[in-house]
């Protein structure tokens, strides 16, 4: 459905996008994940045409987005990370123009228009002006105009960016309503760990680059196994005993706490209580997260 | 076609639900019709009754074209311009990656902007009891057609300037190096006689010139006037030695319309790409 090759992007001398490749396959949620600066609303921008692409091809549903510009608009339905409704009109009048754009025929406007609004939740709200809208409800809205044309492809550039957690995780619930009714394929972007975790398959992007591609299980279970966080009064020490005693994939020390990552962490827990000499303090079992993933091919954290 | 009907339509919409603006935008033209109208037509009107002998000679009659077409100018190019602020950020960007075509959205905020200057216009009428000026009924229905055509000018223009302006920054400098000279080197609010050679060069290429001119031609007997009067007024036009007709002041308009959409067009999609 979405096809990359090459693609580059340079503002001036300064490469915002570095020789990137990758495939979206028909209905697959495919995530971005990156912290600010990245280069994701730049990849998101090329590739629903709002930006020429330096070097690179790209495809959208068999389309070249530089060459067939309005077959690959045609095909997509974008979200993009600035509000785009004009909040002096009515939610019913941003709608009706979308499918005016988007020559939707007169016969079929209104029952397109109830059936998203339906999806995201805003019947009652089709004849507010949108500046009355909360942040949670634009958002909506927006979603449900980006599916009024039937888009195959849908792109969501940090569709939760600047929400509270309650309402971030409400428009995650229709995000994944919208794909488990329509079967649509999404591509979407964010600097948030735990929404890239909805993704069927996720890049991990930093500096413009493409630093890994993977289902978002593989891609932990890379890093070799669970992090244990042990405190203990003597830290040299429970190092100097782990290390004798137990195999261990890796294990450092930061900010006093001892970071022990480990294969199965139920084996090695049950062994290493029973074991340890040095008086412990605390203990934490921690599965690899999205940020571990990120940590260990950066040497950073992602942070908000 | 749709498109074009939908650019057009948002404009419209928006501006009927705007009663705030629309009435805040009478104040400068009431101002400019206060200070050339009354402020100083006392002494245009001696002046030129003292020349010519026309006994019952109205300076605001000139006036009020040439505050209709200054409302018709300002109105049309900032309309043009908020799509500056629509680019980078807001609905621009739902425009823009629509499959809508490049051309058909330049025709469509041309036309809405314009529409939004015509009503505008239109509105400026109600003034004339107070102002009394009289206009036949065929003369106003004359006016209306060719007040729309010079509203598109004016807002075509405003889109070539907004497709070549990267910011809001730049308008400030739009209103002081475009608009404000526009208005005074048009004959819309004083006669414009005896200039040097390169004014006269900015008068002639001046579209507002001839929009001023086609609304003075409709709205005022000029055939009754004496050719002094006329002459006094700045009624006798020419272009690069050629007297101007109406029928060339038309084509003048449609033509200047035509060519700056074509360029506004293929502005935008260079800042594109
Ligand atoms: N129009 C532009 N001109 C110059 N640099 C830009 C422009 N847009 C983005 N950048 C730069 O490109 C990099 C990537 O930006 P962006 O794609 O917006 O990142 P993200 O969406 O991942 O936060 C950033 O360093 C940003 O400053
Ligand atoms: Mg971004």
């Amino acid at each position: 459905m979405i096809e990359v090759n090459n693609l580059k992007k340079n503002y001036k001398s300064f490469q915002a996008v570095k020789n990137s490749n990758f495939r979206v396959e028909q209905g697959e949620i495919f995530g971005f994940l990156g912290p600010n600066g990245a280069g994701k609303s730049t990849t998101i921008n090329i590739l629903s045409t709002m930006l020429p692409p330096t070097s690179g091809t790209v495809t959208i549903n068999g389309y070249d987005v530089v060459k067939e510009q309005n077959r690959v608009r045609e095909s997509i339905g974008i979200i993009f990370q600035q509000n785009t409704l004009d909040e002096k009109l009515t939610a019913k009048e941003n709608l009706m123009l979308h499918c005016k754009f988007y020559g939707i025929s007169r016969a079929q406007r209104k029952s397109r228009i109830d059936e998203v609004l339906e999806i995201v939740d805003l019947k009652e709200s089709i004849g507010t002006l949108v500046e009355k809208f909360s942040g949670g409800m634009q958002r909506r809205l927006e979603i449900a105009r980006g599916l009024l044309h039937y888009p195959k492809v849908l792109f969501l550039d940090e569709p939760t960016v600047g929400l509270d957690p309650q309402t971030r995780a409400h428009v995650w619930e229709y995000i994944l309503k919208l794909k488990e009714k329509e079967n649509i394929t999404m591509f979407l972007t964010t600097h948030y760990l735990d929404e890239a975790e909805i993704s069927d398959r996720i890049a991990i992007m930093d500096h413009g680059e493409i630093i890994a591609i993977d289902t978002p299980k593989r891609l932990k279970q890379q890093l070799g196994g669970d992090i244990i966080e042990i405190t203990t009064s003597d830290n040299e020490a429970a190092m100097k005993e782990i290390r004798e005693n137990f195999d261990v994939v890796d294990l450092s020390l930061k900010d006093d706490v001892i970071y022990c990552k480990v294969e199965n962490s139920d084996a090695f827990v049950s062994e290493f209580i029973k074991t340890l000499q040095t008086p412990l303090t605390g203990l934490d079992i921690r599965k690899p997260t999205l940020n571990d993933v990120f940590l260990s091919f950066t040497g950073r954290e992602i942070r908000d | 076609m749709e498109g074009i009907i939908a650019i057009w339509q948002r404009d419209i919409i928006k501006f009927f639900r705007d009663r705030p603006r629309m009435v805040g935008s009478f104040s400068m033209p009431i101002l400019f019709l206060v200070v050339f109208g009354i402020g100083m037509g006392g002494s245009m009107e001696s002046l030129v009754r003292a020349g010519t002998n026309a006994e019952n000679f109205n300076y605001t009659e000139f006036i009020f074209p040439g505050i209709v077409s200054m409302t018709l100018l300002m109105t049309s190019i900032f309309s043009s311009l908020s799509i500056i602020q629509d680019r980078d950020f807001g609905y621009m960007r739902e425009i823009l990656v629509s499959p809508v075509s490049r051309v058909n959205i330049a025709i469509g905020k041309m036309l809405g902007s314009a529409s939004v200057a015509f009503l505008q216009g239109v509105m400026m009428f109600v003034l004339l009891p107070v102002l009394g000026i009289g206009i036949d009924p065929l003369s106003f229905l004359l006016l209306l057609p060719v007040m729309f055509m010079i509203a598109c000018a004016f807002a075509s223009l405003g889109l070539l300037v907004a497709s070549l302006l990267n910011s809001m920054q730049g308008f400030q400098l739009v209103v002081n190096i475009l608009v404000m000279p526009m208005i005074f080197l048009s004959g819309a609010l004083f006669p414009l006689n005896n200039m040097p050679g390169w004014v006269s060069f900015l008068v002639t290429l001046n579209p507002v010139t001839y929009g001023v001119d086609l609304m003075k031609h409709i709205m005022i007997d000029v055939e009754s006037l004496s050719a002094g009067v006329r002459q006094e007024m700045g009624l006798n036009l020419t272009f690069f030695g050629q007297p101007v007709t109406m029928t060339g002041e038309v084509f003048f308009l449609l033509g200047f319309t035509t060519l700056l959409i074509l360029l506004a067009t293929l502005s935008f999609r260079r800042a594109n790409s």
